[in-house]
């Protein structure tokens, strides 16, 4: 029987794409994969491969809405999700016959019991039962005025129940958040089947590196995954440490790693690295003129020369780099930067090849979004899921050219931000609107850039700002998407706090708004704090929305 | 015989022009050199066509084919059918299939443009959409790779 794929468009996804495919191989299931960008595309996928195919996967899409009523499927057809979006529909958790959720048992989902939410039908009272009998008038009436007082009675009781529904649904659909990296159910799937390789691993790590980069999961979660991954790793690559037995070079391992948050650091100079990963780019307001004083007194503190600093890592003299990830975490401690350091993984295969889990998680990110090429869609997606097989090394190294640029071009753009104060309060939130002209906007107009965008831009802002209380605030960002048809993409994501527990209302927010306003906007994303919409709607839309949230 | 020609001129008279005649004479026979010459490389085309498309040709090719050639191509295809039935047992042996040897029973092949629907032997459709991914047994695919259709990906 074969199978259809329908992947969404990240690389959580891709990763848990090419572990299932892999095990697809392994067991010789055949299958067909099409890479989905939003519910459009999943629509279309699916009318088009209805006939053929009877069983479908999701992967990253799909758990977040009622998918039968959406798809309107066959009665035989079945659909496998694997979805990290929560919360998960209630009609999906309850459905016991055509949705499957692939989820972790210890995966906390808070679904509602299903009698606060469903109930049968109950056939209403008849009324004309009592009038058939030949009984006397005044009975009849007693009779009657009992079934009118019960009617009643169940009346009221049906529209308590309702409104206790209404209000449980609220809460639970109220916040958007993401549950464990769908790269990591998948490799436990493949741990159980006792088919789990080094390769699946690397991916998994890979996965909840994204997640982690994208600031989609608190750090207590990750933590705890790092633990969890950390254990794997140990058990695939322990034979390093037995001189005899160590394998060839050329072998892929991994090894775990309390490496420097920089961004591509070893890929890049160590200098420009700083100044474009949003931690310390923030911590030391590297837009203005002080900030780049600090910048140099940093590196000054730790003894490194400058010409040293802004020459390719792999250039750097040895002796400086001994200690480097010791002496930078010291010199932060001094300069306010607790968490320059984070637990992560590394793999290495050959002489040449040394990459962090959030270098791929960057290329691959760059290659999927990426604007310099014209032509579908897919291509990108394609040559993305290419890039994180270790046979494709070209792919790799174009993707983190390209992840270089996506980073200069981000900080750039918020330190213009900041420096022109483009960053209004509008009561509730935060607002940014970058406008068509700014350098680099084009690279904007995708969601998971935008989004990374946003994050880096909050970040900066509340560094940058003496407001207390704006610092407690959301934000919101659009930035134009497509000029001929006049249309913006709009993000908005959760304050920035220490303890967040990164959970966005803005997905219900923008949909109300939406609807109140009759603004024309898609909900095209699979995350719902994501939308598109009219350029010309745009400012009744956010008038709506700020009353909404007020 | 064409050879006989020039002689009967030059016994009328004009042997000034034999030269001239046997030039023309060379041409000719080099002319009907090269186009026989074109024709055979027709039909080793024609007859590789076979190997490539299997045993119905698109429509776009058997246009640029004469009656000719379709004829000497229906009767290969019926030579080769005869040989490959004679050979290997009860069933016969599909020659076409597995050209180069296979190193595995299940491949991954990539669309690499549009090609609607394609329908295989046992009743089975795939959509080829292009830079969609399948994960096929190889004697479904194995045409299509050969039409470049689709691209064989190595993991």
């Amino acid at each position: 029987q074969r199978v259809l794929l329908l992947v969404a468009s990240d690389v959580d996804a891709l990763c848990a794409c090419k572990i299932l495919q892999a095990l697809f191989q392994c067991d010789h299931v055949q299958y067909t994969l099409v890479p989905v960008s939003g519910w459009q595309e999943l629509e279309t996928a699916f009318l088009e491969h209805k006939d053929q195919f009877k069983y479908f996967v999701l992967i990253n899409c799909g758990a977040n809405v009622d998918l039968l009523e959406i798809l309107q499927p066959e009665e035989d057809t079945f659909f496998f999700i694997c979805d990290s979006h929560r919360p998960i529909n209630v009609v999906n958790v309850y459905n016991d016959t055509q949705i499957k959720l692939l989820v972790k048992q210890d995966d906390d989902l808070d679904v509602p019991a299903y009698d606060d939410i469903f109930r049968d039908e109950e056939d209403e009272e008849e009324d004309s039962e009592n009038e058939s009998d030949g009984s006397e008038p005044s009975e009849k009436r007693r009779r009657f005025e009992e079934d009118v007082i019960e009617r009643t009675m169940k009346r009221r009781q049906r529209r308590e129940w309702e409104a206790r529904r209404r209000e449980i649904l609220f809460d639970y659909e109220q916040y958007e958040y993401h549950g464990t990296s769908s790269a990591m159910v998948m490799f436990d799937l493949a741990w159980i089947m006792s088919k789990d390789l080094n390769d699946m691993l690397w991916w998994a790590i890979v996965g909840l590196t994204d997640q982690w980069v994208q600031d989609k999961i608190t750090q207590m979660k990750y933590v705890t995954d790092i633990g969890i991954l950390q254990r794997h790793v140990s058990r695939h690559n322990h034979r390093n440490e037995d001189e005899d037995n160590s394998l060839s070079i050329d072998c892929m391992r991994i090894a775990f790693e309390y490496d420097l948050r920089l961004a591509l650091y070893q890929h890049w100079s160590l200098y420009e690295s700083l100044c474009n990963t949003s931690y310390t780019s923030a911590s030391f307001k590297l837009w203005s003129v002080q900030g780049q004083k600090r910048l140099q007194e940093f590196l000054a503190d730790m003894g490194l020369p400058l010409k040293q600093v802004k020459q390719k890592f792999n250039s750097m003299d040895m002796s400086l780099k001994e200690n480097l990830r010791e002496m930078i975490e010291e010199s932060a401690n001094k300069f306010g930067m607790k968490d320059l350091r984070v637990q992560t993984f590394s793999i290495h295969f050959g002489f040449k090849n040394k990459f962090s889990a959030s270098d791929i998680v960057y290329a691959t990110a760059s290659l999927m979004e990426n604007v310099e090429k014209e032509g579908p869609e897919t291509t990108n997606f394609i040559k993305a899921l290419d890039s994180l097989s270790r046979g494709n090394l070209d792919k790799l190294h174009q993707g983190l050219d390209l992840a270089k640029k996506q980073l200069r071009a981000i900080q750039q753009t918020v330190a213009s931000c900041i420096c022109t104060n483009l960053v209004i309060s509008q009561g509730p939130f935060l607002y940014c609107s970058l406008i068509e002209g700014t350098p680099d906007v084009k690279l904007f107009s995708k969601p998971v850039s935008l989004c990374l965008l946003s994050k880096y831009l909050l970040k900066s802002f509340v560094c940058s700002t003496k407001n207390k209380r704006c610092k407690l605030l959301p934000l919101v960002m659009a930035a134009p998407m497509d000029v001929e048809q006049g249309t913006v993409i709009m993000v908005g994501i959760p304050p920035e706090t220490e303890s967040s527990d990164k959970k966005n209302f803005f997905g219900r927010a923008f949909e109300k708004a939406a609807d109140s306003t009759n603004s024309r906007t898609l909900h095209n994303h699979f995350d719902m704090s994501i939308i598109e919409l009219k350029t010309e709607d745009r400012s009744k839309f956010l008038d709506a929305l700020i009353s909404l949230l007020s | 015989r064409r050879g006989s020609f020039p002689r009967s001129e030059a016994k009328a008279g004009r042997s000034d022009l034999i030269f001239l005649i046997r030039f023309r004479h060379c041409c000719l026979l080099r002319d009907q050199r090269c186009l026989l010459a074109y024709l055979y490389d027709r039909l080793l085309r024609i007859r590789a066509l076979r190997w490539e498309y299997g045993s119905v040709l698109p429509n776009t090719i058997q246009f640029h084919m004469s009656a000719e050639e379709v004829e000497w191509f229906n009767r290969y295809k019926k030579s080769l059918a005869t040989y490959m039935r004679s050979v290997g047992g009860e069933e016969g042996l599909d020659l076409t299939q597995d050209i180069k040897p296979p190193k595995s029973l299940y491949i991954e092949v990539r669309c690499l443009r549009d090609y609607g629907e394609f329908e295989i032997d046992d009743g089975t459709t795939i959509l080829l959409k292009k830079n969609s991914q399948h994960f096929l047994p190889r004697w479904k695919c194995e045409q299509l790779i050969r039409q470049g259709v689709l691209e064989h990906i190595l993991s």
